[in-house]
């Protein structure tokens, strides 16, 4: 039933269309899906917080409000960077708590049909970044890899995350 | 069956109405158990039950308006005097504003289930005849059996006969015309219990009936809220009006005066308006406190033992989070009080005590924190019995008892799976209850005590901070970092040279006056990078948790500040040693110690 009604949509529009907030790590880039990311903001001072994976890099103050930041660098084993002026935080919502992801750069909204979006290739490494990939995008002259964060947070890594120490 | 009211405002004031309406109810109805004279109470409370009565008719609720009609009538009797009030009748009003509450509580979770309203209804019926000394016969006879029984096979004929009588004297009893009808419709409704064997929706506890979403303030102190959100906004407009002054360049040389001045200003009406908020978060702690005569009452009569309960300061006001906390714990310790505590009418006479045993709930305001006491005058606790117990339970050894005191023997009254009932009832012996007490304290960071006298009474004393969302703290530096500790945990700070530091066993001590004190380097419980190596002094802040006392060993000291206290989100709950954060002054984010997660962490 679904399906069939999603057939008919893409015939009429040519798939869904989503839109997703692409930003780069490490020279690759990567999309999110635009109705994760809450804002995206330029680094401030983070306070470190001990006892915690070596990923979290701390918390901020987002207008009243303490939240946690992930260095997704580390988080995908890439080799760390200075922060730079193009350096982001982008907040996002995932599983019902806010969070904050440091990024290399965010670059542009972009839209794409759902039907572009590839499965991911069979697994070369079975990395982090691996677990959470959603997808391919493959566009004429880039190469966009889909992330789903929820993914990332696996049961299992929640549970660590907070009794780690 | 969903629903259906068109204006749903009206809805919502039907249920906060009668929901405020029925939470005094309980109280009340106690009250009157005790002074059954008082015609004042007895009108507000027929008024009470009235109001609800008249508001579901209006809205359609036909399963509310049948039970409150009933209990109306009752309540009517007593009121004109054809009836007198006994524990009997008492018990059915009771059970008829439980099931009141029972349907709120349905409409209010937007489903309304079948319910068996006969049950009750049949119960009070019998107090509708003229002649009441034989309904108050009859009416014990039915109720207990109903109450083992889910399908009530009996209650009918008493409660037809009843009605009949009610019909029969109805032109000398115009008072009561709601008898006859209500009793004509009774027996004709009867086959409709059977069914209701059904799965039923567990009923919510009244309790749950409580709404907690919503806050009624006195309006002055709204009033005085504005007053003080309108200096704030005079104070901002000052400042920018400043700043643009500066900007332009008008008079440069009166700023830094002007600006000290204004945040002098800011400073002060800053904090009266903290102040304000947090009274206006503040609940009477009688919001806990009423419901429990109620408690006490029915397990008083459970129980077999007469039980006088006296409650004290219950106008002291606290924070809404602590009052939300503090239910469970309360009912446990009277519970408690009741259970253990007081001894039986017969056993009281025999150690020549009252036959009424006494139970003193108190609170009251001791400087920065509540204090809430309950007092019995029973047995006391036996400090043999519990050894006794932890040691057959295998709970403690032969030689961790041998070296303890009494107060640690009392102590052990808080570990999970002890209980001295040799047989769980309903009541008691599962042996969760004083480690819940213990458990919802420390979340308030609260402080128990006991003070037991064998054959006189207990008194739990629970020690409680007013709020928990603003904190007067030390804020300390640890090679650079700002962190934050709790001044009410915190006993004395000093400035040490490093060569004073001795080691023992691996842990480094320092010898304080006449006793070891052992040390804790925030530096390496939080792995911070060594920036300082150079110094040779530094701080030591002496912290304590009930009785155990550690060192923490900072940088320097920055002074004391008030600081609100945010959450880590639930990713980074759990942290040892950190027990939240807060914002400073400049934006960042300072980290507060959790000195219990500490002291109690392997590192001591």
């Amino acid at each position: 039933m679904e399906t069939a009604l999603t057939k008919v949509k893409s015939e009429e529009y040519g798939g869904e269309l989503i839109q997703l907030v692409s930003f780069n790590l490490e020279k690759e880039e990567y999309g999110i899906n635009v109705l994760m990311v809450r804002e995206i903001i330029r680094m401030l001072n983070i306070t470190r917080v001990p006892n915690t994976p070596h990923y979290v890099e701390g918390v901020i103050n987002l207008r009243g409000k303490v939240i946690p930041i992930i260095n997704l660098r580390k988080k995908f084993d890439l080799v760390d960077s200075e922060y730079d002026k193009r350096t982001r935080i982008m907040v996002m919502e995932v599983v019902g708590e806010l969070m904050g992801f440091i990024v290399d750069e965010v670059s542009e909204v972009i839209r794409i049909s759902e039907k572009e979006i590839q499965p991911p290739p069979p697994a070369v490494s079975s990395g982090i970044e691996q677990e959470c990939m959603a997808g391919v995008i493959n566009q004429a002259d880039r190469l966009l890899v889909l992330l789903d964060l929820e993914r990332m947070f696996s049961a299992d890594e929640r549970r660590l995350f907070s009794n780690v120490g | 069956m969903a629903i259906d009211c068109e204006d749903q405002e009206l809805l919502e004031g039907f249920l906060a109405e009668t929901t405020e309406l029925l939470e005094k109810l309980d109280d009340d109805l106690i009250t009157l158990e005790k002074s059954p004279d008082d015609a004042e109470l007895m009108n507000r409370i027929f008024r009470s039950i009235h109001t609800v009565k008249g508001a579901s008719s209006f809205l359609g609720f036909d399963m509310l308006v049948k039970v409150t009609h009933k209990t109306e009538d009752v309540l009517n009797r007593l009121r004109k005097g054809e009836l007198f009030l006994n524990p009997e009748i008492m018990d059915v009003i009771l059970e008829a504003v439980d099931l009141v509450k029972t349907l709120v509580a349905d409409i209010k979770g937007g489903d309304i289930v079948e319910r068996d309203l006969e049950g009750t209804i049949s119960k009070l019926i019998p107090f509708l005849s003229e002649n009441a000394t034989e309904a108050t016969v009859l009416a014990p006879t039915s109720a207990p059996k109903e109450e083992k029984v889910a399908t009530p096979p009996s209650p009918p004929e008493p409660a037809a006969d009843a009605a009949a009588k009610a019909a029969g004297e109805k032109e000398s009893a115009p008072a009561d015309t709601g008898a006859p009808k209500a009793a004509a419709a009774a027996p004709a409704t009867q086959p409709k219990p059977q069914p209701v064997k059904e799965p039923q929706k567990p009923a919510p506890k009244g309790e749950e009936l409580a709404d907690n979403s919503t806050v009624r303030v006195d309006v002055k102190r709204l009033d005085d809220l504005m007053n003080q959100v309108g200096e704030l906004v005079l104070e901002r407009n000052r400042m920018i009006q400043l700043h643009s002054d500066y900007q332009t360049g008008l008079d440069p040389t009166g700023f830094g005066d002007d600006f000290g001045k204004l945040s002098k200003r800011l400073n002060f009406v800053t904090s009266e308006l903290q102040m304000q908020v947090l009274k206006m978060r503040m609940l009477p702690v009688e919001k806990v406190f009423k419901k429990f005569p109620r408690i006490v009452r029915n397990l008083a009569r459970d129980l077999g033992k007469e039980v006088d309960l006296v409650i004290i300061g219950e106008e002291t006001e606290l924070d809404r989070s602590v009052v939300d906390e503090i239910g469970d714990p309360l009912i446990h310790l009277i519970r408690n009080a009741l259970d253990h505590g007081l001894e039986t009418p017969d056993q009281r006479l025999a150690s020549g005590k009252d036959r009424t045993g006494t139970v003193v709930l108190s609170a009251a305001h001791e400087g920065n924190q509540i204090v809430i006491s309950i007092k019995d005058d029973g047995r006391g606790i036996d400090p043999e019995r519990i050894s006794k117990k932890a040691l057959e339970k295998g709970l403690v050894t032969e030689e961790q008892l041998a070296s303890m005191g009494n107060r640690e023997i009392l102590d052990l009254l808080f570990l999970p799976g002890f209980s001295t009932k040799e047989q769980t009832t309903d009541l008691s012996g599962r042996g969760v209850g004083m480690d819940v007490v213990r458990t919802n304290i420390r979340k308030l960071n609260g402080i128990i005590e006991i003070k037991n006298d064998v054959g006189h009474g207990t008194e739990f004393t629970l020690k409680l901070p007013l709020t928990l969302a603003i904190i007067q703290s030390l804020l300390v530096e640890v090679e650079k970092e700002v962190y934050s500790i709790p001044l009410a945990s915190v006993i004395e700070t000093m400035r040490v040279s490093k060569n004073e530091f001795h080691m023992i066993g691996g842990q480094e001590v320092l010898k304080l006056r006449d006793s070891v004190l052992p040390l804790l380097r925030l530096q390496q419980t939080f792995s911070c990078q060594e920036v300082y190596t150079d110094r040779d002094t530094c701080y030591v802040v002496i912290v304590g948790v009930a009785e155990k006392r550690i060192g923490l060993i900072v940088t320097r000291l920055l002074g004391q500040q008030e600081v609100a206290i945010k959450s880590l989100g639930k990713f980074l709950a759990n942290l040892p040693g950190i027990g939240g954060s807060t914002i400073m002054g400049d934006g960042r984010v300072a980290l507060i110690v959790d000195p219990i997660g500490l002291i109690g962490g392997g590192a001591a």
